[in-house]
């Protein structure tokens, strides 16, 4: 057993999940940060929702172990008060209204923060005495997040929370995201293959792809250290060591790559220039993992 | 807890409560007339030396006592429409992904929804045995009690509880609220009739008694329940339900009038051959109502404790 780290909000050792004779998961070793917004992006069927129902234990892992705020995910009350979640497709239940929702939440906690979901709800002008059946898709995200909130967890995991949203509701649901975590001590996971969005709230990344974990790295750090490589066509091979490469085009006189840079470049053919974030997260997904060594994340937060 | 339970509940409850107050007037009504009815007969009947025939006291009753024949269905309502959506519909709408990370832990989620559950199932089936063992009270008093062993005393309890357990259970295990229901369905009607047909009769040891071949209607103790009757030969032999041509004695073979079977019952029952009948006495009514419960009561524990292990043990 490793010692407590306090500075960790989330640490997987090995984690895998098999259902039947598919691993939904594998070999998944990460540790998130606490006080961070981490972005969980991958393609669909990546192993994104089995990673967060493995962390708020809704399921238990066939292999590794996983640590939430430093203790494994348990049937305990001191375990589901320090957890907010939010499924795929925001499940509430449909015939109660918003408010029935908050007053079932203040019978199901031991922390419950009523006022400050109602008013965020009515700050969105959301009716709280409609059935959520009648209410829109971002209505019901954002009555979801309420909940979540409600809780006052310390660690919050939401599961593709926008993507069923329009481009105005997940702005504003990202808005009352990144507001809940200025004001306190909340370490948040957000999932999803929207990567264009997540850029503004996130400021760590994890990558999954292939069921394994391809990045686990402040977006700071991901930015700096990953470059576009232009120069004469050659082979991958002959590529100096200092250059990890993530992903290689070839065309007929010119080759592409998209690199971790680890040094100087320096060999002068190469013409480098700086990614965006969305072009470094495609790049891995295009590859298969594995030759690249994952980032560590301890690198990035020392 | 208690609160979630009432809140996603409440309808059901007010359902079941407007059709009990229904069955209870409907009852009320006609059993007081028929109190009324028993009592006219008990007192005209003396004068007229009629008081053994008690089949028409009641004629023209045939709809009602249908009524509370049907009763008999009430405790399969509460376990498709209580018990197997109570786990399953979770799952289908993925409520239990909201549920289950709340602060209470699924084992207390689980018992707080069952025990409510439960209890709700055994209160109406015990409300619904009473005014039907009441309204029953004359009819008991002339016919067996053992006709209309399912709808009264302790089993609709019994039977509520178990349906409901069976839903739940079966739910947890299929997580799908249609497939619940259907499964639970067919598991509580064969289990019912099975259990009715081919165990209760032999829950102890059956009383026998003979009886001549050619005998008045009354065969049996009153208010005993006849499991079988068969015919009996000058030996003791068994013949069976009824003679074939073989069991016939050889002298009654020939002497067999060809115009009717009345003198073929009166060779034989002068040749030493009577009725057996197996019954058991009215006086077990209560101890059957109680075998008939617990096994009832025993499989709903187990139904209970596999919905735990699903909801506790798998995966959400």
């Amino acid at each position: 057993m490793s010692t407590v780290d306090d500075s960790l909000a989330i640490e997987t050792h090995g984690v895998g999940k098999r259902y039947g004779s598919q691993w939904a998961l594998q070999d998944c070793t990460l540790a998130v940060p606490r006080g961070r917004v981490t972005a969980l992006v991958g393609p669909n069927g990546a192993g994104k929702s089995t990673l967060l129902r493995l962390l708020v234990g809704l399921a238990a892992p066939t292999t590794g172990r996983a640590q939430v705020l430093g203790r494994p995910p348990a049937q305990h009350e001191g375990f589901l008060d320090s957890i907010g979640y939010l499924a795929q497709d925001v499940p509430l239940y449909q015939r109660l209204t918003a408010e029935d929702h908050l007053g079932l939440g203040a019978h199901l906690n031991r922390h419950w923060d009523a006022q400050e979901a109602r008013a965020r709800l009515s700050r969105l002008q959301i009716p709280l005495d409609r059935p959520v059946a009648k209410l829109s898709g971002g209505q019901r995200a954002q009555i979801g997040l309420g909940l979540a909130l409600a809780k006052r967890p310390k660690v919050l995991l939401l599961d593709e929370p926008v993507a069923a949203l329009d481009p105005l509701a997940r702005r504003e649901f990202l808005a009352s995201l990144s507001e809940a975590v200025a004001e306190g001590d909340l370490s948040v996971v957000l999932s999803s293959h929207l990567l264009h969005d997540l850029e503004r709230v996130c400021d760590h990344v994890i990558l999954l792809a292939s069921s394994r974990v391809q990045l686990c790295a402040e977006i700071d750090d991901v930015l700096a250290s990953h470059r576009m490589l232009l120069g004469p066509r050659r082979t991958v091979a002959g590529v100096e060591p200092s250059i990890s490469v993530v992903k290689s085009t070839l065309t007929t006189n010119q080759t592409r790559l998209v690199a971790r840079i680890d040094g100087p470049v320096l060999d002068p053919t190469w013409e480098v220039s700086e990614l965006g974030l969305e072009d470094i997260i495609l790049a891995y997904m295009g590859q298969d993992g594995s030759s690249v060594p994952p980032i560590s994340v301890l690198g990035g937060v020392q | 807890m208690t609160h979630l339970v009432w809140r996603l509940h409440r309808t059901q409850a007010y359902f079941a409560t407007g059709a009990l107050v229904a069955l209870v007037l409907l009852l009320l009504v006609t059993g007081i007339t028929m109190a009324d009815d028993y009592h006219r007969f008990l007192a005209t009947c003396a004068a007229t030396q009629s008081c053994g025939d008690t089949g028409q006291v009641f004629s023209g009753d045939g709809f009602i006592l249908d009524v509370v024949n049907l009763t008999m269905a009430v405790p399969l309502l509460f376990g498709l429409f209580w018990g197997a959506p109570l786990v399953a519909k979770e799952f289908e709408d993925g409520t239990q992904n909201l549920a289950w990370t709340q602060g209470v832990t699924r084992r207390h989620w689980l018992a707080t929804n069952v025990t409510w559950v439960l209890l709700g199932a055994a209160l109406w089936g015990a409300a619904l045995a009473a005014v039907v063992s009441w309204w029953r009270t004359p009819e008991n008093a002339l016919d067996s009690r053992f006709d209309a062993f399912d709808v009264q005393g302790i089993v609709p309890v019994a039977y509520s509880v178990f349906a409901v357990a069976l839903g739940i259970g079966i739910g947890s295990l299929f997580r799908r609220v249609l497939p619940a229901i259907a499964t639970t369905l067919g598991i509580f009607v064969a289990l019912r009739v099975s259990i009715a047909i081919y165990l209760r009769p032999h829950f102890m040891t059956e009383l026998t008694k003979t009886v001549p071949l050619i005998a008045s209607n009354v065969t049996a103790p009153a208010g005993s329940w006849i499991v079988s009757n068969s015919i009996v030969g000058p030996r003791g032999q068994l013949v069976g339900r009824g003679f074939t041509p073989d069991s016939i004695p050889a002298v009654c073979r020939t002497a067999l009038p060809m115009d009717g079977k009345g003198g073929l019952l009166q060779c034989v029952a002068s040749h030493g051959f009577h009725m057996l009948i197996s019954y058991q006495p009215a006086s077990r009514f209560w101890a059957f109502q109680g075998i008939e419960a617990a096994i009832f009561l025993v499989l709903a524990a187990a139904l209970v404790g596999l919905a735990f292990w699903r909801v506790l043990a798998a995966d959400a």
